[in-house]
């Protein structure tokens, strides 16, 4: 197999940043800016997210020294060329915007007026570049000849529905975390996080992350619609049943059923029904919240390592 | 330069894979036992082909099939390695400009500056290129471009015994492929037809088959990978900017509007 464990696990890390920072972009735009901070939440995990799975992608190269031959050339008919150039331009104006809250409250006000001005346009800018990010780690398999990949044009947006998905569960993760070291639990860390943010505010208020999960249950049920039309397409198509066989009963089944129809999908989506319109102090909630975000998460790994390696059998 | 291709006759083939010796012999790709670790997993076919798949190593074999003719077996015989396609998929997809068309028109990988990404491996519609751990570079037929200085020819032409395999100027090989086919079909062989001519703007090897081609294992109608890449950004930049926008819209914003009593 060409395609091994770095590449799936590098799809799925790309996939959940940019993920991530769309869903918080979303929240922000929509409430009018007041969730700025967990625009920077988002980015703040995103990026190290992404220079993970990069590192990791430089790790699969035959020839890891010879990296930088990517940025040799910019074509548009190469998918994953294109995709070099997002990640660049992606990390280096999310450093910008990370820099930018960092600094913060540390300037003078003038300073810090401008730097919220800049981000303005950044974090539109950053929206575009996530949104082709996520995009392309569907893309990348799509442009090729394996027909499990290559038969439809619904892997793309498979692979979009999922990033965002997995991107809110970790948002979800990462705000209950934050929120429940500002309710005093290893309060230790609290010094740590006012530097790192640059700022005091970083909880997430409780409405909106139970907002997020209710969100992140409307884009399973995208998911599943994208996943029946995925494979309706697929049977339909000349080989793609024979592709599809590797899913649906052959060697890839267990982790098919199993880790992506009940735990990236099924499972989180009832798991959001029970404690829909519940408050985040009813018992049972939180831990509700956590596992249902675990199943989303560890779920949409799964799926790219069947449609991954499932497609080079 | 005029443009050069392969001509392979499937009916003159016997199968002796001189060829597979050669092209090994002269790109010094030692023979290697099939194993997971050498780049293929060998299974017992019940058949004489051998090895199983093209490989880091294995630039050319022939492929077997046998085939129910009028309550006859026929035994037939396929070459596989690089199509040398004109429109290929390997070059667009290849991130670091690694792959080029030589002036005469074969595909060649520059070892000196391929980063070993695989993409070319999955984008190739004849699955000829594969990744050569050892060299960290994907691998496969030159078409011994490395021979032409000396005027000689390549090296799998060279060693075919019943001259199944022609290398000349791609023109006469069309004429005298499609000449060959009409022979074939003035025999009663009605499926017999030219392929490469026109696929993927015309293969650099081409073949007489006396069969249709997906009878010797061949696509009859290969897919350039990226030809559908316009579609498939297009969808997945929709759904990215459907998925962001519906979903948040309703619960932030449409939900509060009914909770306030301003929609109904």
């Amino acid at each position: 197999m060409t395609w091994t464990a770095l590449i799936w696990i590098y799809l799925w890390l790309a996939g959940m940043a940019g993920g991530a920072y769309l869903a918080a972009f979303a929240v922000n735009r929509f409430t009018g800016g007041k969730n700025d901070s967990l625009l920077r939440l988002s980015t703040y995990l995103a990026i190290p997210l992404v220079v993970l799975g990069v590192l990791l992608l430089i790790f699969e190269l035959g020839n890891p020294i010879r990296f930088w031959h990517l940025f040799t050339q910019f074509d548009v008919v190469s998918p994953m060329s294109m995709g070099t150039w997002i990640l660049m331009a992606w990390v280096i104006i999310a450093m910008i915007m990370i820099v930018s809250w960092w600094l913060q409250n540390r300037v003078s006000e003038e300073v810090a007026a401008s730097l919220a001005a800049l981000r303005g346009p950044l974090s539109i800018v950053s929206a575009v570049l996530a949104a082709a990010l996520i995009t392309y780690t569907g893309v990348l398999l799509a442009v090729s000849s394996q027909p499990l990949w290559s038969n439809t044009v619904l892997l793309p947006t498979l692979f979009v529905i999922s990033a965002v998905s997995t991107g809110v569960a970790i948002l979800v993760l990462a705000a209950l975390a934050l929120n429940a070291i500002a309710g005093g639990s290893m309060a230790g860390l609290k010094p740590a996080l006012n530097y790192i943010f640059g700022s005091t505010e970083w909880k997430t208020p409780k409405e909106m992350v139970l907002q997020l999960a209710e969100t992140d249950a409307i884009i399973i049920v995208l998911e599943i619609m994208a996943m029946v039309g995925y494979i309706i397409w697929l049977v339909t198509s000349t080989s793609g049943s024979d592709a599809l066989a590797v899913l649906i009963s052959g060697s890839m089944a267990a982790p098919f059923w199993v880790g992506v129809i009940l735990l990236a999908l099924l499972i989180p989506f009832a798991l959001d029904l029970t404690i829909r319109g519940k408050a985040i102090e009813v018992k049972g909630v939180l831990m509700t919240l956590t596992t249902s975000s675990l199943c989303v998460i560890v779920g949409g790994l799964i799926l790219r390592w069947v449609i991954t390696s499932g497609g080079q059998l | 330069m005029a443009e050069k291709a392969f001509l392979f006759d499937s009916t003159r083939c016997t199968a002796c894979r001189g060829c597979q010796a050669a092209c090994k012999q002269w790109n010094e790709n030692d023979e290697e036992i099939p194993t997971v670790e050498n780049g293929v997993d060998a299974v017992n076919t019940g058949s004489y082909e051998n090895p199983p798949e093209l490989s880091p190593k294995t630039w050319v074999k022939i492929r077997f099939a046998e085939v129910e003719r009028n309550n006859k077996v026929s035994w037939l015989f396929t070459r596989i390695s690089c199509m040398h396609c004109t429109e290929a998929s390997c070059q667009n997809v290849c991130p670091t400009n690694s792959i080029s068309h030589t002036d005469d028109g074969f595909v060649v990988i520059d070892q000196e500056w391929c980063i070993g990404c695989g993409y070319c491996v999955q984008a190739c519609p004849y699955g000829v290129p594969h990744k050569d751990e050892r060299t960290g570079t994907a691998r496969k037929c030159t078409s011994c471009i490395d021979r032409r200085p000396y005027g000689y020819e390549p090296a799998c032409i060279k060693a075919c015994p019943p001259n199944a395999l022609l290398y000349d100027d791609r023109s006469k090989l069309l004429t005298l492929g499609r000449q060959r086919v009409q022979e074939l079909i003035n025999a009663g062989m009605s499926n017999a037809n030219l392929y490469g001519e026109n696929e993927l703007d015309g293969l650099n090897v081409l073949y007489v088959l006396d069969d249709s081609a997906e009878v010797y294992g061949l696509p009859a109608k290969p897919k350039l990978a990226t030809s559908n890449s316009v579609g498939q950004w297009i969808g997945g930049l929709l759904t990215a900017g459907l998925v962001t926008a519906l979903p948040f819209w309703f619960i932030l914003k449409r939900k509060n509007q009914i909770a306030a009593g301003k929609l109904n």
